[in-house]
Protein backbone atom coordinates (compact mmCIF):
# COMPACT_ATOMS: atom_id res chain seq x y z
CA UNK A 1 0.00 0.00 0.00
CA UNK A 2 2.78 2.65 1.03
CA UNK A 3 4.38 1.50 -1.98
CA UNK A 4 1.72 2.25 -4.33
CA UNK A 5 1.39 5.92 -2.85
CA UNK A 6 5.33 6.48 -3.17
CA UNK A 7 4.44 5.47 -6.68
CA UNK A 8 1.66 7.70 -7.15
CA UNK A 9 3.97 10.88 -6.05
CA UNK A 10 6.64 10.00 -8.72
CA UNK A 11 4.00 10.10 -11.59
CA UNK A 12 4.66 13.70 -12.93
CA UNK A 13 2.18 16.67 -12.20
CA UNK A 14 1.52 17.30 -15.53
CA UNK A 15 -0.59 15.94 -18.31
CA UNK A 16 -1.20 16.97 -21.78
CA UNK A 17 -0.08 20.81 -22.44
CA UNK A 18 3.84 20.73 -21.56
CA UNK A 19 5.01 23.87 -19.71
CA UNK A 20 5.36 27.20 -21.52
CA UNK A 21 8.60 28.22 -22.09
CA UNK A 22 9.54 31.44 -20.24
CA UNK A 23 11.08 33.94 -22.67
CA UNK A 24 12.94 36.76 -21.06
CA UNK A 25 12.51 40.12 -22.26
CA UNK A 26 14.84 43.43 -21.44
CA UNK A 27 12.18 46.34 -22.69
CA UNK A 28 12.62 49.95 -22.81
CA UNK A 29 9.90 51.64 -21.28
CA UNK A 30 7.74 52.84 -23.97
CA UNK A 31 6.89 49.21 -24.75
CA UNK A 32 4.83 48.48 -21.57
CA UNK A 33 1.73 49.62 -23.09
CA UNK A 34 2.39 47.57 -26.64
CA UNK A 35 3.53 44.53 -25.04
CA UNK A 36 0.65 44.61 -22.67
CA UNK A 37 -1.29 44.46 -25.74
CA UNK A 38 0.49 42.03 -27.78
CA UNK A 39 2.25 40.11 -25.29
CA UNK A 40 -0.88 37.94 -24.53
CA UNK A 41 -1.84 37.56 -27.83
CA UNK A 42 1.48 36.08 -28.93
CA UNK A 43 1.43 33.68 -25.69
CA UNK A 44 -2.27 32.52 -26.87
CA UNK A 45 -0.79 31.58 -30.19
CA UNK A 46 2.39 29.88 -29.15
CA UNK A 47 3.28 28.02 -25.64
CA UNK A 48 5.33 30.94 -24.86
CA UNK A 49 5.48 32.92 -21.25
CA UNK A 50 6.87 36.42 -21.55
CA UNK A 51 8.71 37.71 -18.73
CA UNK A 52 9.05 41.20 -19.48
CA UNK A 53 11.33 43.43 -17.51
CA UNK A 54 11.06 47.54 -18.31
CA UNK A 55 13.83 49.77 -17.75
CA UNK A 56 15.53 53.00 -19.51
CA UNK A 57 17.05 51.19 -22.14
CA UNK A 58 21.20 52.61 -21.15
CA UNK A 59 19.98 50.56 -17.55
CA UNK A 60 19.21 47.26 -19.18
CA UNK A 61 22.19 47.99 -21.61
CA UNK A 62 24.22 48.32 -18.61
CA UNK A 63 22.93 45.68 -16.89
CA UNK A 64 23.30 43.10 -19.44
CA UNK A 65 26.56 44.36 -20.44
CA UNK A 66 27.72 43.96 -16.61
CA UNK A 67 25.93 40.25 -16.38
CA UNK A 68 27.92 39.17 -19.53
CA UNK A 69 27.28 36.09 -21.13
CA UNK A 70 25.50 34.01 -18.10
CA UNK A 71 22.84 36.88 -17.65
CA UNK A 72 19.20 35.87 -17.47
CA UNK A 73 18.04 37.38 -20.88
CA UNK A 74 16.71 36.28 -24.18
CA UNK A 75 16.54 39.33 -25.82
CA UNK A 76 16.78 43.24 -25.47
CA UNK A 77 14.15 45.37 -27.68
CA UNK A 78 15.77 49.18 -26.76
CA UNK A 79 13.77 52.32 -27.60
CA UNK A 80 16.47 52.93 -30.43
CA UNK A 81 19.99 51.85 -31.82
CA UNK A 82 22.49 53.49 -29.54
CA UNK A 83 21.72 50.56 -26.35
CA UNK A 84 21.38 47.62 -28.37
CA UNK A 85 24.27 48.75 -30.47
CA UNK A 86 26.35 48.47 -27.03
CA UNK A 87 25.36 44.92 -26.95
CA UNK A 88 26.97 44.25 -30.24
CA UNK A 89 30.17 45.71 -29.65
CA UNK A 90 30.37 43.74 -26.19
CA UNK A 91 30.07 40.56 -28.14
CA UNK A 92 26.89 39.51 -26.71
CA UNK A 93 24.55 39.95 -29.63
CA UNK A 94 23.85 36.39 -31.99
CA UNK A 95 23.80 39.07 -34.68
CA UNK A 96 26.06 41.02 -36.55
CA UNK A 97 23.87 44.88 -35.70
CA UNK A 98 20.33 44.75 -33.83
CA UNK A 99 17.39 44.44 -35.31
CA UNK A 100 14.99 47.38 -35.90
CA UNK A 101 11.45 46.33 -35.14
CA UNK A 102 9.45 49.53 -34.89
CA UNK A 103 9.91 53.64 -34.84
CA UNK A 104 8.66 55.29 -31.99
CA UNK A 105 6.91 59.08 -31.76
CA UNK A 106 7.44 61.83 -29.70
CA UNK A 107 4.37 63.63 -28.12
CA UNK A 108 4.03 66.33 -25.52
CA UNK A 109 1.29 65.05 -23.29
CA UNK A 110 -0.91 66.96 -20.90
CA UNK A 111 -3.57 65.79 -18.31
CA UNK A 112 -7.33 66.86 -18.88
CA UNK A 113 -8.50 70.12 -17.19
CA UNK A 114 -5.12 71.28 -17.13
CA UNK A 115 -4.65 75.14 -17.77
CA UNK A 116 -2.61 74.42 -21.25
CA UNK A 117 -5.59 72.92 -22.68
CA UNK A 118 -6.08 72.87 -25.94
CA UNK A 119 -2.68 71.62 -25.97
CA UNK A 120 -0.71 72.88 -28.61
CA UNK A 121 3.54 72.74 -28.38
CA UNK A 122 4.04 76.71 -27.80
CA UNK A 123 2.63 75.43 -24.04
CA UNK A 124 6.43 75.08 -23.53
CA UNK A 125 6.84 78.98 -24.45
CA UNK A 126 3.80 79.64 -21.91
CA UNK A 127 5.26 82.16 -18.94
CA UNK A 128 3.62 80.19 -16.38
CA UNK A 129 4.73 76.89 -17.17
CA UNK A 130 6.18 75.19 -13.70
CA UNK A 131 7.18 71.68 -14.66
CA UNK A 132 7.68 69.90 -17.64
CA UNK A 133 8.61 65.95 -17.22
CA UNK A 134 11.32 64.49 -19.67
CA UNK A 135 13.40 61.00 -20.03
CA UNK A 136 16.65 61.70 -18.62
CA UNK A 137 18.45 62.05 -21.78
CA UNK A 138 21.81 60.42 -21.03
CA UNK A 139 20.08 57.14 -20.76
CA UNK A 140 16.38 57.14 -22.25
CA UNK A 141 15.96 57.35 -25.84
CA UNK A 142 12.69 59.11 -25.61
CA UNK A 143 14.82 61.97 -23.27
CA UNK A 144 17.48 62.03 -25.56
CA UNK A 145 14.95 62.82 -28.53
CA UNK A 146 13.02 65.12 -26.16
CA UNK A 147 16.03 67.28 -25.17
CA UNK A 148 16.97 67.63 -28.83
CA UNK A 149 13.61 68.79 -30.26
CA UNK A 150 13.41 71.31 -27.22
CA UNK A 151 16.73 72.47 -28.71
CA UNK A 152 15.34 73.01 -32.64
CA UNK A 153 12.63 74.09 -31.42
CA UNK A 154 14.75 76.86 -29.74
CA UNK A 155 12.90 75.89 -26.58
CA UNK A 156 15.86 74.54 -24.35
CA UNK A 157 16.49 77.99 -22.68
CA UNK A 158 12.65 78.78 -21.98
CA UNK A 159 12.31 75.41 -20.59
CA UNK A 160 15.90 75.04 -19.15
CA UNK A 161 14.34 75.81 -15.17
CA UNK A 162 11.38 73.05 -15.56
CA UNK A 163 12.92 70.58 -16.44
CA UNK A 164 12.15 67.52 -14.38
CA UNK A 165 14.20 64.36 -15.07
CA UNK A 166 13.05 60.74 -14.93
CA UNK A 167 14.91 58.12 -14.80
CA UNK A 168 12.74 56.63 -17.42
CA UNK A 169 10.08 57.58 -20.00
CA UNK A 170 7.16 55.67 -18.08
CA UNK A 171 8.37 57.73 -15.42
CA UNK A 172 8.17 60.97 -16.98
CA UNK A 173 4.37 60.01 -17.97
CA UNK A 174 3.48 58.98 -14.53
CA UNK A 175 4.79 62.89 -13.15
CA UNK A 176 2.71 64.41 -15.37
CA UNK A 177 -0.56 61.61 -15.09
CA UNK A 178 -0.37 61.94 -11.34
CA UNK A 179 -0.35 65.93 -11.97
CA UNK A 180 3.22 66.70 -10.09
CA UNK A 181 4.23 68.02 -13.57
CA UNK A 182 2.28 70.04 -15.83
CA UNK A 183 3.59 68.84 -19.21
CA UNK A 184 5.59 65.86 -19.97
CA UNK A 185 7.48 64.83 -22.99
CA UNK A 186 6.36 61.10 -23.26
CA UNK A 187 6.74 58.34 -26.14
CA UNK A 188 2.98 57.96 -27.96
CA UNK A 189 2.99 54.51 -27.21
CA UNK A 190 2.26 55.82 -23.78
CA UNK A 191 0.15 58.74 -24.95
CA UNK A 192 -2.34 56.46 -27.00
CA UNK A 193 -3.08 53.82 -24.01
CA UNK A 194 -5.72 53.83 -21.91
CA UNK A 195 -5.54 55.56 -18.79
CA UNK A 196 -3.65 58.03 -20.88
CA UNK A 197 -5.85 58.41 -23.65
CA UNK A 198 -8.36 58.84 -20.79
CA UNK A 199 -6.95 61.34 -18.54
CA UNK A 200 -5.37 63.67 -20.96
CA UNK A 201 -4.77 64.85 -24.73
CA UNK A 202 -1.38 64.72 -26.42
CA UNK A 203 0.03 66.70 -29.40
CA UNK A 204 2.65 65.36 -31.95
CA UNK A 205 5.91 66.98 -32.28
CA UNK A 206 7.22 67.85 -35.84
CA UNK A 207 9.40 64.50 -36.92
CA UNK A 208 12.04 67.33 -38.60
CA UNK A 209 12.45 68.44 -34.82
CA UNK A 210 14.59 64.76 -34.02
CA UNK A 211 16.67 62.20 -34.77
CA UNK A 212 14.02 59.30 -35.98
CA UNK A 213 13.39 56.96 -32.79
CA UNK A 214 14.09 53.45 -34.82
CA UNK A 215 13.72 51.34 -32.63
CA UNK A 216 15.58 48.14 -32.39
CA UNK A 217 16.17 44.44 -30.71
CA UNK A 218 19.06 42.21 -30.03
CA UNK A 219 18.98 38.45 -29.60
CA UNK A 220 21.51 37.31 -26.67
CA UNK A 221 24.28 35.12 -27.76
CA UNK A 222 24.38 32.93 -25.57
CA UNK A 223 20.00 33.11 -24.30
CA UNK A 224 19.11 29.81 -23.28
CA UNK A 225 15.85 30.40 -25.38
CA UNK A 226 17.85 32.08 -28.17
CA UNK A 227 15.16 30.18 -31.05
CA UNK A 228 11.89 31.57 -28.61
CA UNK A 229 13.27 35.07 -28.94
CA UNK A 230 14.30 34.80 -32.78
CA UNK A 231 10.48 32.99 -33.15
CA UNK A 232 9.29 36.23 -31.17
CA UNK A 233 11.18 39.26 -32.71
CA UNK A 234 9.91 37.42 -36.65
CA UNK A 235 6.18 37.77 -35.09
CA UNK A 236 6.47 41.13 -34.02
CA UNK A 237 8.08 42.18 -37.75
CA UNK A 238 5.26 39.88 -39.03
CA UNK A 239 2.93 42.21 -41.60
CA UNK A 240 0.06 41.22 -39.36
CA UNK A 241 1.55 42.89 -35.69
CA UNK A 242 3.55 45.66 -38.07
CA UNK A 243 -0.18 46.67 -39.29
CA UNK A 244 -1.27 46.74 -35.82
CA UNK A 245 1.44 49.16 -34.47
CA UNK A 246 0.17 52.40 -35.45
CA UNK A 247 -2.98 51.69 -32.95
CA UNK A 248 -0.40 51.36 -30.45
CA UNK A 249 1.72 54.42 -30.90
CA UNK A 250 4.45 52.89 -33.43
CA UNK A 251 5.40 53.07 -36.60
CA UNK A 252 5.77 49.66 -38.75
CA UNK A 253 9.27 49.44 -39.97
CA UNK A 254 8.84 47.61 -43.39
CA UNK B 1 32.89 64.25 -8.12
CA UNK B 2 29.09 65.89 -8.94
CA UNK B 3 30.04 68.53 -6.03
CA UNK B 4 26.28 69.86 -6.66
CA UNK B 5 24.96 66.39 -5.59
CA UNK B 6 27.80 66.46 -2.87
CA UNK B 7 26.10 69.84 -1.28
CA UNK B 8 22.60 68.95 -1.97
CA UNK B 9 22.93 65.61 0.10
CA UNK B 10 24.46 67.04 3.03
CA UNK B 11 22.05 69.71 3.11
CA UNK B 12 19.24 67.40 3.26
CA UNK B 13 20.66 65.19 5.76
CA UNK B 14 21.58 68.35 7.71
CA UNK B 15 18.49 69.73 7.97
CA UNK B 16 16.91 66.08 8.59
CA UNK B 17 19.19 65.44 11.49
CA UNK B 18 18.43 68.97 13.06
CA UNK B 19 14.98 68.64 12.58
CA UNK B 20 14.21 64.84 13.77
CA UNK B 21 16.46 65.68 16.94
CA UNK B 22 14.58 68.71 17.98
CA UNK B 23 11.22 67.02 17.37
CA UNK B 24 12.48 63.75 18.57
CA UNK B 25 13.86 64.58 22.17
CA UNK B 26 10.01 65.59 23.20
CA UNK B 27 8.53 62.38 21.14
CA UNK B 28 11.10 60.12 22.74
CA UNK B 29 10.69 61.42 26.20
CA UNK B 30 7.09 60.64 25.90
CA UNK B 31 8.20 56.96 24.54
CA UNK B 32 10.47 56.13 27.19
CA UNK B 33 8.57 57.50 30.37
CA UNK B 34 5.03 57.76 29.15
CA UNK B 35 2.38 56.12 30.89
CA UNK B 36 -0.47 56.49 27.68
CA UNK B 37 -2.24 53.64 26.29
CA UNK B 38 -1.62 54.89 22.73
CA UNK B 39 2.32 54.68 23.25
CA UNK B 40 2.61 51.02 21.57
CA UNK B 41 0.52 52.56 18.68
CA UNK B 42 2.81 55.83 18.46
CA UNK B 43 5.98 53.04 19.15
CA UNK B 44 4.79 51.01 16.15
CA UNK B 45 4.17 54.22 13.75
CA UNK B 46 7.57 55.19 14.46
CA UNK B 47 9.63 51.87 13.97
CA UNK B 48 7.38 51.93 10.59
CA UNK B 49 9.78 53.45 8.28
CA UNK B 50 12.35 50.30 9.04
CA UNK B 51 10.53 47.81 7.62
CA UNK B 52 7.89 49.52 5.33
CA UNK B 53 9.36 49.83 1.26
CA UNK B 54 10.51 53.33 0.51
CA UNK B 55 8.40 52.70 -2.90
CA UNK B 56 5.70 52.87 -0.53
CA UNK B 57 6.62 56.14 1.22
CA UNK B 58 6.97 57.20 -2.82
CA UNK B 59 4.14 56.74 -3.71
CA UNK B 60 1.85 58.20 -0.97
CA UNK B 61 3.95 61.02 -1.75
CA UNK B 62 3.65 61.21 -5.35
CA UNK B 63 0.15 60.02 -5.87
CA UNK B 64 -1.61 61.09 -2.41
CA UNK B 65 -0.30 64.09 -1.78
CA UNK B 66 0.10 65.09 -5.51
CA UNK B 67 -2.40 67.47 -7.06
CA UNK B 68 -4.68 65.72 -8.19
CA UNK B 69 -6.21 64.71 -4.41
CA UNK B 70 -8.20 67.69 -2.08
CA UNK B 71 -5.18 67.32 0.68
CA UNK B 72 -2.50 67.59 -2.53
CA UNK B 73 -4.19 70.48 -3.67
CA UNK B 74 -4.00 72.06 -0.29
CA UNK B 75 -0.03 71.70 0.23
CA UNK B 76 0.10 72.63 -3.84
CA UNK B 77 -1.26 76.21 -3.12
CA UNK B 78 0.32 76.75 0.48
CA UNK B 79 3.96 76.02 -0.81
CA UNK B 80 2.96 77.12 -4.55
CA UNK B 81 4.42 74.11 -6.09
CA UNK B 82 3.57 70.34 -5.76
CA UNK B 83 5.93 68.71 -3.03
CA UNK B 84 7.36 65.94 -5.85
CA UNK B 85 10.68 67.51 -7.47
CA UNK B 86 11.20 70.11 -4.52
CA UNK B 87 14.05 70.08 -1.47
CA UNK B 88 10.83 70.59 0.90
CA UNK B 89 9.23 67.61 -0.55
CA UNK B 90 13.18 65.33 -0.44
CA UNK B 91 12.82 66.96 3.47
CA UNK B 92 9.51 65.44 4.19
CA UNK B 93 10.40 62.37 2.89
CA UNK B 94 13.34 61.98 4.64
CA UNK B 95 12.16 62.68 7.87
CA UNK B 96 9.94 60.29 7.31
CA UNK B 97 12.44 57.56 6.15
CA UNK B 98 14.66 58.43 8.98
CA UNK B 99 12.23 58.51 11.82
CA UNK B 100 13.34 55.72 13.51
CA UNK B 101 16.83 56.35 13.52
CA UNK B 102 16.59 59.06 15.58
CA UNK B 103 14.18 58.44 17.92
CA UNK B 104 15.35 54.46 18.77
CA UNK B 105 18.91 55.46 20.08
CA UNK B 106 17.35 58.72 22.07
CA UNK B 107 14.71 56.36 23.73
CA UNK B 108 16.92 53.37 24.80
CA UNK B 109 19.04 56.56 26.30
CA UNK B 110 16.54 57.25 28.09
CA UNK B 111 14.77 54.35 29.28
CA UNK B 112 18.68 53.32 30.67
CA UNK B 113 18.87 56.26 33.07
CA UNK B 114 18.48 54.78 36.48
CA UNK B 115 14.99 56.42 37.93
CA UNK B 116 16.29 57.01 40.58
CA UNK B 117 18.08 59.91 39.64
CA UNK B 118 15.35 61.62 38.12
CA UNK B 119 13.33 61.00 40.90
CA UNK B 120 16.08 61.99 43.16
CA UNK B 121 15.65 65.47 41.14
CA UNK B 122 12.27 65.59 41.39
CA UNK B 123 12.29 64.99 45.44
CA UNK B 124 14.58 68.09 45.46
CA UNK B 125 11.53 70.25 44.12
CA UNK B 126 13.00 70.49 40.51
CA UNK B 127 9.85 70.16 37.84
CA UNK B 128 9.51 68.02 35.10
CA UNK B 129 11.12 70.35 32.60
CA UNK B 130 14.36 71.24 35.03
CA UNK B 131 14.77 67.33 35.33
CA UNK B 132 14.43 66.78 31.57
CA UNK B 133 17.21 69.27 30.97
CA UNK B 134 19.39 69.23 33.79
CA UNK B 135 19.62 65.60 34.73
CA UNK B 136 18.28 63.27 31.82
CA UNK B 137 19.87 65.57 29.33
CA UNK B 138 23.35 65.28 29.90
CA UNK B 139 23.30 61.68 31.06
CA UNK B 140 21.34 60.84 27.38
CA UNK B 141 24.51 62.88 25.82
CA UNK B 142 25.91 59.73 23.99
CA UNK B 143 22.61 58.68 22.70
CA UNK B 144 22.24 62.17 21.47
CA UNK B 145 25.01 61.53 19.35
CA UNK B 146 24.38 58.51 18.20
CA UNK B 147 20.83 59.33 17.08
CA UNK B 148 22.07 62.07 15.61
CA UNK B 149 24.74 60.13 13.77
CA UNK B 150 22.53 57.32 12.28
CA UNK B 151 19.87 59.75 11.02
CA UNK B 152 22.51 61.59 9.19
CA UNK B 153 23.85 58.42 7.42
CA UNK B 154 20.89 57.21 6.86
CA UNK B 155 19.56 60.03 5.04
CA UNK B 156 22.52 60.44 2.96
CA UNK B 157 21.87 56.41 1.90
CA UNK B 158 18.02 57.46 0.94
CA UNK B 159 17.47 56.48 -2.82
CA UNK B 160 14.19 55.24 -3.36
CA UNK B 161 11.97 57.46 -1.90
CA UNK B 162 14.06 60.26 -3.89
CA UNK B 163 14.38 58.31 -7.22
CA UNK B 164 10.38 58.19 -7.05
CA UNK B 165 10.02 61.70 -5.83
CA UNK B 166 12.22 63.52 -6.83
CA UNK B 167 12.89 64.35 -10.61
CA UNK B 168 16.66 64.62 -10.88
CA UNK B 169 16.97 68.58 -10.31
CA UNK B 170 20.53 69.56 -10.16
CA UNK B 171 20.99 71.55 -7.13
CA UNK B 172 17.35 70.58 -5.88
CA UNK B 173 16.72 67.17 -5.66
CA UNK B 174 19.97 65.10 -7.50
CA UNK B 175 21.47 63.96 -4.26
CA UNK B 176 24.94 61.80 -4.64
CA UNK B 177 22.63 58.02 -4.66
CA UNK B 178 21.25 59.47 -7.31
CA UNK B 179 23.96 60.71 -9.38
CA UNK B 180 25.79 56.89 -8.45
CA UNK B 181 23.06 55.29 -9.94
CA UNK B 182 23.03 58.02 -13.20
CA UNK B 183 26.44 57.19 -13.56
CA UNK B 184 26.00 53.60 -13.83
CA UNK B 185 23.37 53.96 -16.37
CA UNK B 186 25.45 55.88 -18.31
CA UNK B 187 29.00 53.58 -18.23
CA UNK B 188 30.77 56.24 -16.43
CA UNK B 189 32.24 53.64 -14.20
CA UNK B 190 35.27 56.35 -13.10
CA UNK B 191 32.50 58.67 -11.68
CA UNK B 192 30.80 56.21 -10.44
CA UNK B 193 33.93 54.63 -8.55
CA UNK B 194 34.81 57.97 -6.96
CA UNK B 195 31.01 58.42 -5.38
CA UNK B 196 30.34 55.15 -4.59
CA UNK B 197 33.77 55.18 -2.38
CA UNK B 198 33.65 58.62 -1.23
CA UNK B 199 29.76 56.85 0.38
CA UNK B 200 31.10 54.17 1.13
CA UNK B 201 34.00 55.40 3.64
CA UNK B 202 31.95 57.98 4.58
CA UNK B 203 29.30 55.67 5.94
CA UNK B 204 32.32 53.28 7.32
CA UNK B 205 33.52 55.75 9.49
CA UNK B 206 30.28 57.13 10.37
CA UNK B 207 29.23 53.92 11.78
CA UNK B 208 32.68 53.29 13.67
CA UNK B 209 32.61 56.28 15.24
CA UNK B 210 28.83 55.11 16.68
CA UNK B 211 30.53 51.65 17.74
CA UNK B 212 33.57 53.01 18.76
CA UNK B 213 32.28 55.43 21.28
CA UNK B 214 29.81 52.84 22.67
CA UNK B 215 32.45 50.50 23.14
CA UNK B 216 34.60 53.00 25.13
CA UNK B 217 31.26 54.09 27.03
CA UNK B 218 31.05 49.82 27.89
CA UNK B 219 34.61 49.29 29.04
CA UNK B 220 34.04 52.78 30.96
CA UNK B 221 31.01 51.29 32.87
CA UNK B 222 32.50 47.99 33.65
Amino acid sequence: MLKALLLLLLIPPVFGQTKPVELRIAAAADLQPVLEVLGPAYEKKSNVHLAVSYAASSVLATQIISAGPGGPFDTFMGADFVFPEKVVAANLADTGSPIPYAKGTLVLWTRNGSPFNPLHLSALESPTLKSLAIADPEHAPYGRAAAEALKRLKLDDKVKDHLVRAENVGQAGQFAFTGNAELAIISKTLAVSPKFKQSGTFVLFPFSSYTPLTQTAVVLRNAARRDAAHAFLDWFLSREVQQQLPELGLTPVN
Amino acid sequence: MDLDALWLTFRLALTTTAILLCVGLPLAAWLAYGQSRLRPLVQALVALPLVLPPTVLGFYLLVLLGPTTAFGRVITATLGHPLAFSFTGLLIGSLLYSLPFAIQPLVSGMVAIAPELREAAATLGARPSVVFVRVTMPLIRPSLLTAGILTFTHTVGEFGVVLMLGGNIPGATRTLSIALYDEVADFNFAAANRTALLLLVFSFVSLLLVHWRAGQRSTRLV
